[in-house]
């Protein structure tokens, strides 16, 4: 396997050239320009001296294809990735070179081959939160066109249709869609708790949001332990996706129904009132003091250093949990499906990743990274990817005597909310709806405006969006 | 006779001077011209893909008219506004102190210049990773520090009240020392026997520096300004390492709101509307800050 990728650059600023045009008058061009030039060759010589620079038989047969490029993000998984890709190699010799890259990077490189004349990319390593923006745009090749018998393996979890397009109802729908690519990584929330506190404290493991919000109150020792550590942050998507499976355990919704085209907004319903009032009472109750600047990584930082008695974070996370080396809570953290609200059931929200393959690389290359993806989902496959402490996408490697092991005392957690995860949004105007949610809930969370108002002005905003945008849009009456 | 002569010789004067000036002009009209032009008129049209096409549908002023009502875009620029006043303002009065008294040093000028100049030469990405771990409540540097005079520890980049402050003080500590580089350089280059002459008819440190040095540093001063305020319009990398906008909008600028509404959101005709606009702000700053240097040197002149 070849790595190969980016990391962000600033630009620098710089330039003396319109100070050396003004200078005038009674200060000389020429010796300020002499004093300058020898203020810094002094200064930064001197200071850039200082600062210095059992299942083989399930494996799929792979034939020898083309060498394919895969773009990805460098996330808590990717190691686990990474290991497949070295033990695809290995079993069949074809090789995969790895354009690893941060999160947002990934996108914008995905973004650009897509939009070429011709591809970079033979395999496009997709998050949710830019799958539709990439299925509207028409850039993928549907399997089936590369190989009409191929078919993804009836094991490997449906993480809500989102492998399937159908680009006349414009909707992610197993049923009327084709099939465009695999699941890569079945990133879904779940509740991680501190047992050691809760077996301290008597306490039951929480199935409703009610008891959460009592659970987290209990176990609030600040500044020691906060009760509840959140993605209250306002970013590209951090407290809306921290938020959502509040709303949709709740039965609350952004629309009334996406999937049948009904867009009208629901997102200022009771039940999204009181998913938000028990996300702020978590906040305000049992939080840290200020918990609107928290993003992905403080959260688990607090868990991680024993600061925090409840979060929700991906479970590619758990892979730090039980590390000496990154934990000091090892053994001290269990897993249980994300609290859910009145009448409703948990549903974490889908932060997973799709492996599809544009139209826009040579037929050899699309042929070559099917048959990397039509192994990726087989059992050997998966066994090496759970080995390796991500949750696989086959149901079956669940079984395997080494998931019942304690290291694996997440997977039930997972079994049980897999099958309701939702995905936050299937238009292609997703961004600017997170983006609107971003900014209200943030908004909520620390004060600037009461749950109401925010889902209201957040309704008005969502509407005014899918109007412009060309959508039959109603949304319900304020709340009060 | 000799008039055709000289008309001929200033057409071919002309025509030298285009072919001349074309090289520059063809690269000028490619990497400035066109750009702009592009980024115009791509802010008058909605542009989506479909079937892997873009397609673009003209919006008149629409995107424009979305500016008034976009909350990130006004909170972007009242926020950029302080940001640059304030940020550049401690620039100028921190980096002018210092060069002062760096240019009395002595043999300790080196030593010093050195070490102010450290901040400058590292890369923003650095600096975003120092402070936010300087800044952070629980085991940063800047709150035990505090503790250690008794006085509690605050949540620099969390509390909405103190997140735009947070970001500005990293900033004049990253920038100072460019300040502080122009104006020593302004200082030495001051003709020293104005300011003997000064001593001599028994001006003190203050009155020389009020009535000697300070008019002749005006033209350096006010460049340096003029330059620190366009690019402090700009500042982007700190925003997004520390705060990423949040709390709230206590610290979106417009170059934030920018990358948000192109990239992130991929708006790309009503990213380049926010674009045009700045561009415009931006220029008529450049005019104001050009025109008020203009107006020092003669005053400083006169």
């Amino acid at each position: 396997m070849h790595l190969t990728g980016s990391t962000p650059r600033m630009a620098a600023d710089g330039g003396t050239r319109i100070l050396e045009e003004k200078m005038a008058m009674k200060t000389s061009k020429r010796r300020f320009v002499v004093a300058l030039v020898r203020a810094i060759a002094v200064g930064t010589g001197v200071a850039v001296g200082l600062a210095g620079p059992s299942a083989a038989q399930d494996a799929p047969r792979v034939p020898r294809v083309a060498p394919i490029t895969i773009v990805i993000n460098q996330s808590p998984w990717f190691a686990g990735f990474s290991a497949v890709v070295d033990a695809y190699e290995k079993a069949t010799g074809n090789k995969v070179v790895l354009d690893v890259n941060p999160f947002a990077g990934s996108a914008e490189k995905q973004r650009n081959s897509v939009r070429a004349k011709e591809g970079q990319f033979d395999v496009l390593v997709m998050n949710s939160a830019w799958l539709a923006e990439i299925y509207h745009g028409g850039f993928l090749v549907p399997l089936n066109e590369i190989d009409p018998s191929f078919r993804i393996d009836p094991l490997v979890f449906n993480y809500d249709d989102t492998a399937y397009w159908d680009p006349k109802s414009r909707t992610n729908n197993a049923k009327t869609g084709q099939l465009y690519g695999i699941p890569i990584n079945g990133n879904i929330q779940v509740l991680y708790y501190r047992n050691d506190l809760y077996r301290k404290a008597g306490l039951k493991v929480p199935q409703t949001l009610d008891e959460l919000v009592a659970n987290a109150a209990k176990l609030h020792d600040a500044p020691a332990v906060y009760g509840m550590a959140q993605r209250g942050a306002r970013s590209a998507s951090d407290i809306s996706y921290d938020w959502m499976p509040y709303l949709h355990g709740s039965n609350g919704s952004i629309f009334r129904n996406e999937k049948e085209g009904d867009f009208t907004v629901t997102i200022n319903s009771p039940e999204a009132k009181k998913a938000l009032d028990a996300y702020v009472a978590l906040a305000q109750k049992s939080g840290p003091p200020n918990p609107g600047s928290w993003g992905q990584a403080q959260v688990i930082q607090a868990l991680l250093t024993g600061k925090a008695a409840h979060a929700t974070p991906v479970i590619a996370a758990w892979s730090q949990v039980d590390d000496p080396a990154k934990s000091a809570v090892v053994g001290l953290i269990d897993a249980a499906p994300v609290p859910h609200g009145p009448g409703g059931k948990s549903t974490p929200t889908l932060g997973h990743f799709i492996g599809a393959i544009p139209k826009n690389v040579p037929r050899d290359r699309q042929v070559a990274a099917l048959a990397f993806l039509r192994w990726f989902q087989g059992r050997e496959a998966q066994i090496v990817y759970a080995k390796a402490g991500q949750p696989p996408i086959r149901r079956d490697v669940y079984d395997e005597p080494f998931m019942k092991t304690p290291p694996y005392r997440w997977t039930k957690a997972v079994l049980e909310s897999a099958p309701n995860a939702r995905m936050m949004y299937t238009v292609p105007e997703g961004p600017q709806i997170v983006s609107i949610l971003e900014l209200r809930l943030n908004q909520a969370l620390i004060g600037e405006k009461s749950p109401a108002d925010a889902l209201n002005t957040m309704a008005v905003e969502i509407q005014a969006l899918m109007r412009g945008a060309g959508y039959k849009s109603e949304r319900l009456p304020d709340l009060r | 006779m000799a008039t055709a002569a000289s008309g001929a010789a200033r057409r071919e004067g002309g025509a030298w001077r285009w072919l001349t000036l074309a090289p520059a002009a063809t690269i000028y009209i490619a990497l400035a011209v066109l750009p702009i032009a592009n980024l115009v008129v791509m802010s008058f049209h909605d542009i989506r893909w479909a079937d892997g096409i873009a397609r673009w549908s003209a919006v008149g002023f629409r995107h424009y008219a979305e500016l008034s009502r976009d909350p990130l875009f006004a909170a972007g620029l009242r926020n950029t506004v302080v940001f640059a006043v304030l940020a550049v303002g401690a620039e100028m009065v921190i980096g002018f102190v210092l060069a002062q008294w760096v240019s009395r040093a002595g043999r300790a000028e080196i030593v010093y210049r050195t070490v102010f100049l450290l901040p400058i030469l590292l890369p923003g990405i650095v600096i975003g990773a120092i402070w936010k771990l300087m800044y952070n409540p629980d085991f940063g540097v800047v709150n035990q520090m505090l503790a250690l005079a008794g006085i509690a520890g605050r949540d620099w980049l969390g509390d909405r009240a103190l997140a735009l402050g947070s970001v500005i003080a990293v900033d004049v500590w990253h920038w100072t020392p460019f300040v502080f580089l122009l104006l020593l350089a302004g200082l030495q280059s001051l003709p020293q026997d104005v300011h003997e002459a000064a001593k001599v008819d028994g001006a003190g440190t203050w009155t020389e520096l009020r009535y000697v040095t300070l008019p002749m540093m005006l033209p350096t001063i006010a460049v340096t300004f003029a330059f620190r305020l366009i690019v402090s319009f700009k500042v982007f990398d700190e925003v997004y390492l520390l705060t990423g906008g949040g709390p709230g909008t206590a610290t979106e600028v417009v170059s934030f709101t920018i990358y948000r509404r192109f990239f992130t959101e991929d708006r790309m005709g009503y990213g380049s509307a926010i674009s045009v606009v700045v561009l415009f702000l931006l220029a008529l700053t450049i005019v104001l800050a050009l025109a008020a240097t203009r107006r020092a040197r003669e005053r400083a002149a006169s």
